[in-house]
């Protein structure tokens, strides 16, 4: 499992830190989870995007002053479809985004849903951002920008409306969830937890601790 | 619902997750089912903590700190740090989606006394294998005293070398063994291992179930033996290894993998039922409203069709809640103590002891007595008296294919085998790890 490593700087010097977090995806079906990913990560977007992607989870890192975050973004595959995410899903997560879509009033009543759900099983630390997707739509809006704002404000959540077709905020979302993580220690935002053994391919001849990454 | 699929799987129990995982890699359409609001099946861990109450009927007298910080498993194993099944998390990348722990003692029950299993090489081959509490002192050298004398030793010590440097392809590491003729009997005869140092052999590194191997060829003794030596190289301390939130998150893992390859997920159906035609193949699966999926096959697990398996045991199961570790094993978080079986881990405070045997008597509950007494206090105790099935036919006339109930073992090897001869059954191919393989990289990329 090659080019996994953090973000490789020139001439070997590593400047500040890296942080790792997870963050994983929320929201009906077809409100632009996938879209809102592939448009951060690859810089992509396809309109007739597929149901599902064939990947495990992506990686993007985002550079703030010293630190480097880098998240590792978990989507759904589609288990929210028939309400049933598994609760490996949730475990772990330092940040959420919660997406609804702004043409359509019922994938918001959804969104609220996500959020309580999140409140119940996540972390309590747990930073959550919601995004009104599909922006670009505006003449279809269904979902007041007001409304959704003071919801958000309620529940202390980041708020942005977000268009994945034109970019629009879509690093910028990811971006103020860098800035409001915790970045202490390496990334694993200050938890009680022991510390896991990651399994990969290579013998660990009786190294100490294991080989967590 | 009313689609048509390649696959329907029944019940999220780990094999079912591994065959659905599998399956939809190879590109099959498959819809998995479950008759529960959560995934596992009978190879769930219950959370929170309220969940285990209710499904023994338990009423719930004292608190036991936060609900969701328990994941408490119905079935007890753990994973070879070598075996197939962490071959298979790590060839098809459902490594990633789960951390683990290393189990840190491992102990075995002899003349009501438990002893700790070596946990590497070199406690193996130096000190030896000693008994945790004080008294029979063999061995002058070790206050404790030793399980083992100093010759008995070096016979032992002869014995693992031979293991360790035994392939079966290649005669010269045979010595004068035919690996498939001369049985474990001898071959524990040919290095003079007297019969205590023969029992722990088979149990608490071959971790058999019973003497039975004892007149089967060397090379399965042997090759478990190297199983259990790679697996303690693995990973340093332990040969075992366990999820970090129980054994639940497995199925959920290979769920995943099923997912990110186009399966469909439904929980939740109660009344989910197979559904035949007049020749008795499967046409579909019919849930509780009457909607129906149609579909070529369904792999499921004993319990969605019963009249299609036959019991070919029993297996008792009690869960322990207690405040204090075991006795008598350091404190060790985690320990595993082979009586044939059972386990513990720490919860918060708490510790969790499961302790299982198969049963050979009609008073189940007190054959698992010599385990449940090494745990001192318990507070809270649920004991289980499980089915075990088998299905009665290769399931090829009905396109319904049934996986075996989990069976008494401490480790995932058998289950591996039943998924393995499963997916052959269904497919008429060799499971191969290494198909996802190539699928599962991600892509990473840095945005500045």
């Amino acid at each position: 499992m090659a080019g996994r490593g953090g973000a490789q700087r020139p001439n070997g010097a590593t400047q500040g830190k890296i942080c790792q977090f997870k963050l994983v995806l929320l929201g009906e079906s077809a409100v632009g989870k996938s879209s809102l990913v592939l448009r951060f990560v690859k810089g992509q977007f396809h309109e007739y995007q597929e149901s599902t992607i064939g990947a495990a989870f992506l990686t993007q890192t985002v550079c703030l002053d010293d630190t480097t975050v880098k998240f590792e973004i978990w989507d759904t595959a589609g288990q929210e479809r028939y309400h049933s995410l598994a609760p490996m899903y949730y475990r772990g997560a330092q940040a959420a985004i919660v997406v609804y879509d702004i043409t359509n009033q019922d994938t918001f009543g959804r969104a609220k849903t996500w959020v309580k759900e999140l409140q119940r099983q996540a972390s309590p630390n747990i930073v959550i951002a919601l995004a009104g997707n599909k922006a670009d739509l505006s003449n279809k809006r269904m979902v007041e920008y007001e409304e959704a704002q003071a919801y958000a404000e309620e529940n202390s959540l980041l708020f942005m409306e977000t268009s994945a077709k034109t970019a629009m905020n879509v690093n910028d979302i990811f971006l103020a969830i860098a800035k409001k993580l915790p970045k202490n220690e390496g990334g694993q935002s200050g938890q009680q937890r022991p510390p896991g053994l990651r399994l990969n391919n290579e013998q660990n001849q009786q190294s100490e601790g294991g080989c967590c990454k | 619902m009313d689609e048509k699929y390649d696959v329907i799987v029944l019940g999220t129990g780990l094999k079912e997750c591994i065959l659905s995982g599998m399956l939809s890699v190879d590109g099959k359409k498959v819809l998995h089912m479950d008759r529960n609001k959560y995934y596992g099946g009978e190879s769930a861990s219950l959370t929170p903590l309220q969940d285990v109450f209710d499904k023994f009927q338990k009423k719930k007298t004292q608190e036991y700190g936060r609900e969701r910080d328990w994941n408490v498993d119905l079935i007890p194993k753990f994973l070879m740090a070598n075996g197939q099944l962490v071959k298979l998390l790590i060839h098809t990348g459902v490594t990633r989606y789960l951390e683990f722990k290393s189990v840190e003692g491992s102990y075995v029950y002899k003349d009501k006394k438990i002893y700790k299993v070596p946990a590497d090489e070199k406690e193996a081959l130096s000190t030896c294998v000693y008994c945790i509490l004080p008294g029979i002192s063999i061995c002058a050298r070790d206050k404790y005293g030793a399980l083992m004398g100093i010759f008995e030793k070096r016979r032992f010590r002869n014995f693992l070398q031979f293991a360790q440097d035994f392939d079966e392809s290649d005669p010269k590491t045979w010595k004068d063994l035919d690996p498939n003729k001369s049985t474990a009997k001898e071959l524990y005869e040919k290095f003079g291992l007297d019969a205590n140092t023969q029992d722990f052999t088979g149990h608490a590194l071959g971790l058999y179930l019973n003497d039975e191997y004892m007149k089967g060829p060397c090379k399965f003794l042997l090759q478990r033996c190297k199983l259990y030596s790679d697996s303690l190289a693995r990973y340093g301390k332990s040969p075992y290894l366990y999820p970090l939130y129980g054994l639940g998150e497995l199925p959920q893992g290979f769920a995943r993998l099923s997912a990110i390859y186009g399966g469909t997920y439904m929980l939740d159906k109660p009344g989910a039922q197979i559904v035949y035609d007049e020749q008795g193949k499967v046409i579909g699966v019919k849930d509780e409203t009457g909607a129906m999926a149609t579909c070529d096959a369904v792999v499921c697990d004993p319990s969605y069709a019963v009249e299609k398996c036959k019991k070919v045991g029993q297996v008792v199961r009690a869960i322990c809640i207690m405040n204090h570790p075991v006795p008598n094993t350091k404190d060790a978080q985690s320990v595993q103590i082979i009586i044939p079986q059972n386990q513990v881990n720490r919860k918060d405070g708490y510790y969790l002891a499961i302790v299982s045997t198969t049963v050979e008597t009609s008073n189940p509950e007190a054959e698992l007595q010599p385990g449940l007494g090494l745990l001192g206090d318990v507070l809270e105790k649920f004991v289980s008296v499980s089915d075990l099935y088998e299905p009665v036919d290769d399931g090829k006339e009905s396109k319904v294919f049934i996986t075996r109930s989990y069976d008494a073992t401490t480790h995932f090897e058998t289950t591996c085998d039943d998924v393995v001869r499963t997916y052959k059954r269904i497919t008429d191919r060799d499971f191969d790890f290494s198909r996802v393989k190539h699928n599962t990289d991600d892509s990473g990329q840095t945005q500045e």
